[in-house]
């Protein structure tokens, strides 16, 4: 029976590359640093968190995150209000997002939430908008 | 004789039962092994970079045994990882359970509903069974000629 499990784990590895090679998976050695208040997706999505959409409303109206927050570069005082709103009924991780990850947007809102709030958790995301689109 | 052909029955129906189940839960996961890996994450056992790889590799060994199950070369080691698998799983959700996690199963790729533990473990409790008895009959057909599909 040895070398049933051996040709159960050959084609098991051999799987497992495709995955790698044909991008479906992320390769180990690619993954990419974090900096400090940056969180990734695949972190981000099983916790319960206030999502804050950085983009431009047309972007936001084209799709979004699940219930997420417009952050409206017009009206800081409006949004931050209405994200206060939020984290005061229930208390969690705010994730602020923008394009991808050359957009500096989601960081520097980030920075202005720590301030403002700064009992909260704040993150911006890692790769932005097309971390979902992947 | 009718007690042997009711054996084969039976075992032909639990392998087919038992393979459908694992290839419908492993495809979706192969097509999102990024998903996979979250819920594996809420499960707050491994994370990250372990996640991830197991999030690539279990798809493939879910698809494989599977299929082995399926064939009489294969079926004996399918058979006995299955069973492991289903152990871990139900371990994982009692676990989970005691902790008062509220996860996506990740069983069929990603649900977003909250998980019913009752149900998720009496169903890998009944497909643990069903694998147990596949176990049972090929211990018995080990010497005799290997029965097919």
């Amino acid at each position: 029976m040895f070398r049933e499990f051996l040709i159960i784990a050959l084609l098991t590895a051999l799987g497992a590359a495709y995955s790698l090679v044909s991008g479906l998976a992320p390769l180990p050695w690619a993954e990419p640093e974090l900096e400090a208040g940056e969180i990734r997706l695949i972190d981000a999505r099983v916790l319960d968190v206030i999502w804050v959409d950085a983009r431009s409303e047309s972007e936001f109206a084209d799709g979004h995150a699940p219930d997420a927050l417009f952050y409206d570069q017009a009206d800081p005082a409006g949004s931050m209000a209405d994200i206060l709103e939020q984290w005061l009924q229930e208390p969690r991780l705010i994730v602020v997002y923008c394009t991808d990850e050359g957009c500096g947007t989601s960081k520097k809102i980030a920075e202005e939430l720590r301030v403002n709030l700064p009992d909260a958790e704040i993150y911006s995301l890692k790769g932005g908008w097309s971390a979902w689109l992947e | 004789m009718v007690g042997i052909n009711a054996r084969r029955f039976f075992g032909l129906i639990a392998r087919l039962v038992l393979a459908s189940v694992f290839i419908s839960a492993a495809l979706p996961k192969l097509k999102d092994p990024v998903a996979f890996a979250a819920a594996i994450d809420a499960y707050r056992t491994i994370s990250g970079s372990w996640a991830m790889a197991a999030a690539t590799v279990l798809p493939w060994l879910e698809l494989i045994i599977a299929v082995g199950l399926l064939t009489p070369w294969l079926r004996r080691a399918s058979a006995w990882i299955m069973a492991l698998l289903l152990g871990l799983f139900i371990a994982l959700h009692l676990s989970a359970w005691a902790r008062g996690l509220n996860i996506d199963c990740g069983c069929f790729g990603e649900s977003g509903s909250s998980p019913d533990y009752h149900w998720l473990i009496l169903r890998n409790l009944a497909l643990l069974l069903a694998t147990v008895f596949i176990l049972r009959i090929a211990q018995r057909n080990k010497n005799a000629p290997e029965s097919t599909l």
